[in-house]
This record gives C-alpha cells, sequence and structure tokens, in this order.
C-alpha cells in the first residue's frame, strides 16, 4: 500500500531537477514569453504550493483538510493588511505565514487529538466561519473588501510564488525519504500500532499541519500580491480548498511529483473549460477525482511510474539491465 | 420580549429545527450503517428542491407531491451512486471514502450550477397565506413544513425502532461483523440504509423549496449546518441529532432575531468547535464513537 523509499540517491537528482525546472520557470518574464504563457505558469504554481501544502498535512496523514483555501485566504489578507500598514515585505510575508499558522493551531488544538473525521470536520467550517468573521472585522473591509495600497512589480509575486511552489515540492521529496517521514506514514498505515511503538502522534500531526498552514498562508500572500484586491467571497471561495485537495489526490498523494503532474493538469482543464463551459469545471475535477478514486487511488503519477518500471521490468528479465545503467 | 414574539421566534427555530433533523437523521442513519460520511448529502437536498420547483412550474401540481416524488427520485437516484461508486470504497480507508462522496457533491454542485445558472428559483402554487393562533402568526407553508418533517422524521424512527429492516440497520451500526455472522446481509442491508437516507435528504430539499429560495447551493448550505447537528449530537446517534438539530434550530432562530443571520451562523459553527473540544463523543453519542 505504502511504497517505503529505498532509492536515497534519486533525492539529490531529483532536486537539482526541481530547481531547474523552477529557475527556467521564473525567467519566463525576462525570455520573452507572452503574458498569457506566464499566467498559465503562474497559476500552475500557485495550484502546486497550494497543492503541496495539503500533501504535507491530509497526504502524508491522511487526515483531510478543507481549510487550506481559508488558510491561503488568511495569508493574503494578512499580507495586504501588513503592506498597507506601512510594513517592509519580509516582516509582512512573515506575518502571512504567522496568521495561517494561528488559525491552524484554533483548528489542531480543538481537533487533532481525536481521530479523522473529528479533524475533517474542523476543518470543513473553518473556512465558513473565518469568511464570516472577516466581514465582521473593522479593519477587513468587511464585504467590500481591501486594495493594496502600493504597485508592485509584476515579477514579484510571479517569482515568490514559484520559489514557494518549488521550495514545498523540495521539502516533501526530503520529508519523504527521511526518517520522520517514515514515521509519517507508519501513523497513516496503523495510528494506534504507530503510538504503540512510540511515536507521539499529536505532536508529529501538528506539527505537520502547522507547517502545511504556512506554506498555504505564503501561497495565499504571494496570490494576494498577485491579484492586489481582495474580495472577501472570492479569496473564501471552496474553489480554493478544492484546488489544494484535489491537485494532489489527482496527481498522486504523499509523492513529490504527484502535485506537480495534478497542478498541470488541473491548469489544463480550467482553460480548456473556460471556453466551452465554465461552470462544468466542478463537475469535471470531480469526475476526475472519482475516477482517479475508484481505478487509479495511488493518483496518476505513481500509476504511470509503475507501469513504466514493470515495462522496463519485463523487458529486462531475458537479459538483466547492466549495473549503474539508470 | 413579549410572549407572542417568543412563541414566534420558538415556532421559526422548530421549522428550522424540523427539517435540519431531516438532514441529519439521513447523514446519521447513512454514517451508522455505512461509516461514510455523506459529503454529497447536500446535493441531494438540492436534487429534492429543484425536482419540486420544475414539477410545480412545469405540471402545476401541488408542491405537496413534490414531497414522494423527490423521496422516490432520491432514493432512485441514490441506489444508483451507492451500488455504482460508493459500494466499491466501502472496505477502503476513511480518506477513500471521504474523497469519493467529496467528489460526488462537486459534480453535482457543478451540474446544478451549469444546468439552473444561479438563479433564485421559487413558486407560487401550494400552500399560502398565514393562520394566527393564539395571537402567534404562524404561515400555513411554515406550518406544512413543520407538520411534513414531524411526520416523516416519525416514519424514520419506527421503521427504525420497530420494523425488521430497522432492528438490522441497528445491528449493522452496532456490529457490522457480528450483525453479518448472524445472517444480516450486510450489502443490502448498506444499500436500504443509504438510499433511504438520501430519500429523506431530498425530501427535505423539497420541503426547503416550498419556505425558500432554490439555488445551485442551497443543499450544501444545509448540509453544513445538517454536520454541525451531527457531531453535536453524537456521531451516529439519532436521539443526540434529533436532540441537537431542535438545539440548533432555536438557537440560529432567536440569534437571526437578536443579531442577524451571520452571528446565527458564526455561533453555530464555534458550538460545533466547543463539543469538539468538550465532549468530542458529541452530547448523546457513546464515548469511542468518534473514531
Amino acid at each position: 500500500m505504502i511504497s517505503v523509499p529505498n532509492r536515497r540517491s534519486a533525492v539529490p537528482g531529483g532536486i537539482a531537477a526541481a530547481l531547474a525546472v523552477a529557475g527556467l520557470a521564473a525567467a519566463l518574464p525576462w525570455l520573452g514569453v507572452s503574458s498569457y504563457g506566464q499566467t498559465l505558469v503562474y497559476y500552475a504554481a500557485y495550484y502546486l504550493a497550494l497543492g503541496q501544502a495539503w500533501n504535507l498535512m491530509s497526504g502524508m496523514t491522511g487526515y483531510v483538510s478543507f481549510a487550506h483555501g481559508a488558510f491561503a485566504g488568511i495569508g493574503a489578507y494578512a499580507v495586504v493588511i501588513a503592506l498597507n500598514g506601512d510594513w517592509r515585505m519580509l516582516p509582512a510575508l512573515f506575518a502571512a505565514a504567522v496568521a495561517a499558522v494561528l488559525a491552524s493551531l484554533v483548528i489542531g488544538a480543538t481537533s487533532l487529538r481525536l481521530r479523522g473525521i473529528a479533524f475533517t470536520f474542523a476543518t470543513l467550517f473553518f473556512q465558513e466561519l473565518t469568511l464570516l468573521i472577516l466581514r465582521k472585522l473593522p479593519f477587513t473591509g468587511g464585504p467590500g473588501g481591501l486594495v493594496l495600497q502600493q504597485i508592485l512589480p509584476t515579477w514579484l509575486p510571479y517569482v515568490m510564488m514559484i520559489a514557494l511552489a518549488a521550495a514545498a515540492t523540495i521539502a516533501v521529496a526530503m520529508l519523504r525519504r527521511s526518517r520522520l517521514g517514515l514515521r509519517i506514514l507508519a501513523l497513516k498505515g496503523d495510528e494506534a500500532a504507530a503510538v504503540a511503538l512510540g511515536i507521539d502522534a499529536t505532536r508529529i500531526k501538528l506539527a505537520l499541519f502547522c507547517a502545511s498552514a504556512a506554506i498555504a498562508g505564503l501561497a495565499g500572500a504571494a496570490h494576494g500580491l498577485f491579484a492586489a484586491s481582495l474580495y472577501p467571497d472570492v479569496v473564501f471561495s471552496v474553489d480554493i480548498s478544492l484546488v489544494a485537495l484535489a491537485v494532489p489526490m489527482i496527481g498522486g498523494v504523499a509523492t513529490a511529483i504527484g502535485p506537480v503532474v495534478g497542478a498541470v493538469l488541473y491548469v489544463g482543464i480550467r482553460e480548456l473549460l473556460q471556453v466551452v463551459a465554465p461552470q462544468l469545471h466542478l463537475t469535471i475535477v470531480g469526475l476526475l477525482l472519482l475516477l482517479v478514486m475508484l481505478f487509479l487511488r495511488e493518483g496518476i503519477a505513481p500509476a504511470v511510474a509503475g507501469s513504466i518500471r514493470r515495462r522496463v521490468r519485463g523487458a529486462a528479465v531475458p537479459s538483466p539491465a547492466p549495473e549503474g545503467s539508470r | 420580549m413579549s410572549i407572542t414574539l417568543l412563541f414566534q421566534l420558538l415556532v421559526n427555530g422548530l421549522v428550522v429545527g424540523g427539517l435540519l433533523s431531516l438532514v441529519a437523521l439521513g447523514l446519521v442513519l447513512i454514517f451508522g450503517v455505512m461509516r461514510v460520511v455523506n459529503f454529497a448529502h447536500g446535493e441531494f437536498i438540492t436534487l429534492g428542491a429543484y425536482a419540486t420547483y420544475l414539477l410545480v412550474s412545469q405540471t402545476g401540481l401541488s408542491p405537496l407531491i413534490g414531497v414522494p416524488v423527490a423521496f422516490a427520485l432520491g432514493a432512485l437516484v441514490g441506489w444508483v451512486v451507492q451500488v455504482a461508486v460508493i459500494a466499491q470504497v466501502t472496505s477502503r480507508p476513511e480518506l477513500d471514502m471521504l474523497m469519493v462522496t467529496y467528489a460526488l457533491s462537486i459534480i453535482g454542485l457543478g451540474l446544478f450550477a451549469q444546468g439552473f445558472g444561479g438563479d433564485f428559483r421559487s413558486y407560487a402554487a401550494g400552500p399560502s397565506g398565514s393562520v394566527s393562533l393564539a395571537g402567534v402568526m404562524i404561515g400555513w407553508r411554515s406550518l406544512t413544513v413543520l407538520l411534513f418533517s414531524v411526520a416523516m422524521g416519525g416514519a424514520t424512527l419506527l421503521l427504525v425502532q420497530r420494523a425488521r429492516i430497522g432492528l438490522a440497520l441497528r445491528a449493522l451500526a452496532l456490529n457490522r461483523d457480528a450483525a453479518a455472522s448472524c445472517g444480516i446481509n450486510v450489502v443490502s442491508g448498506e444499500r436500504v440504509a443509504f438510499c433511504l437516507g438520501v430519500g429523506i435528504a431530498a425530501a427535505a430539499g423539497s420541503l426547503i423549496s416550498l419556505i425558500g429560495t432554490t439555488t445551485p447551493t442551497v443543499g450544501h448550505e444545509w448540509v453544513l449546518d445538517g454536520f454541525v447537528v451531527v457531531v453535536l449530537g453524537g456521531m451516529g446517534s439519532i436521539g443526540g441529532a434529533l436532540a441537537a438539530a431542535l438545539a440548533i434550530g432555536l438557537v440560529q432562530s432567536f440569534t437571526s432575531f437578536a443579531l442577524d443571520d451571520s452571528w446565527a451562523k458564526i455561533i453555530t459553527y464555534l458550538l460545533l468547535y466547543a463539543t469538539l473540544l468538550l465532549r468530542p463523543h458529541g452530547l448523546l453519542g457513546r464515548r469511542g464513537a468518534e473514531a
């Protein structure tokens, strides 16, 4: 069920590849790529960052979160409020991460000692609750929203988002291969047994959830800078939580590469449907999620990798592949 | 606060509470027997609401006929969904089942949004006007909804507590393996629970279309409160769910009057967090049932 990593050497290569792709993507504005192309890359990075944030918590532990859209929204509000209050960029981004982590602690403290479903319920209402409260608060602009006062260069949120997506992907890859990662996967496999082995389940889950919320908060912050005006109903629309969950579930949960595949697919689907049937976007993503759950439950990336591996191995049976050919 | 106003708010709370208890009853049946949290429950509510709207606006029939029609339609669609999708994943980990019902939910949301647009739909046919009981004005529509809720809730309780099939469902909820070894057919028990649960949801949706407007997200909004009720009442406890539904209905009615609708929602959700923190097994649920 859970494939235990055995090829440690794959990590540095993977990290180098991730850095190269991220560097290339970040350089697009200076390579004469159209702004439409840049927007597509930007959204892929945004969805990837959200997806990896969700993957870090829910993918690794099996505790399903519907609150990641709320964390992103809180991050967006925090960064815009801080910048409008004449904070510098770095402290403002830090504030966004901290605000999202504090929000995750509210959910974590009430529900992470409990088993999965209580946690899911606690996250399910959080987005709605945040939206309702934000509309009431004096400094959030109420239902009308907020506008970022200063004008930032467009490349800044773009590069920020790509750096964040790359960092989150690398973090998941490294965690997946670490001792801690093994402990977390043991928790997912059988929490009672893992606890009996001396794994501090609640602490690990809480730490992961906070880290996951921080990434989602930063992704939301970068997107807040990109959008520059925040409308509460858009910032806290259910769509964002859906993206965070669908991207890793479709691509391949608890892997580093899965959300990359998921994010690219998601952007592709969104663009295609934008023209044909914008309302059907939910239905198509839902169908894809359903088909993956029914037939490719590990997700697309692991399924493809598995079938390639089987084919390679099948071909290698008559004449074993030479050592170190990989 | 005058006594008339108090009764007025009480009646409003009972109407909301009655509808919520129908929504929660379906959720509890499905969760109790199948151990599946049905995230698609709200879309069955919406299905019932649109079915009634279409029936009334296309054929001119009374919306009261829409209630049994919605129930039948919900049960039929529920049967198809259960056989084709849910039954395939019942032996899988919780994460998979959550994802599957969630996927069904967003498939439904998208279909309703595509099919009906964002318009608010309502109809004029059916009961109208109001009746005065000791100075308290009660709309006929509200009264109808209340009566239907009580009748349907009572019928379901009778079925679960007295009928043979109810005995089988309760046995499955209590201990699945023991029930199976006593010769209870697990597969058909699950099928009955799911059909009944979503049938009740669709019937509730039909009643909701009578007192409110129908939008693609109407069921989604109701089911969120339904989930609060289920957690408050203790996952899987029917009595707890009914008590919690009435409590939430009354809390919302009085908060809406004293403050506004947003505060009513905020307080409802805060109650959920308080329950998770203080009594995770719910008000009347069994300890250990929260897992």
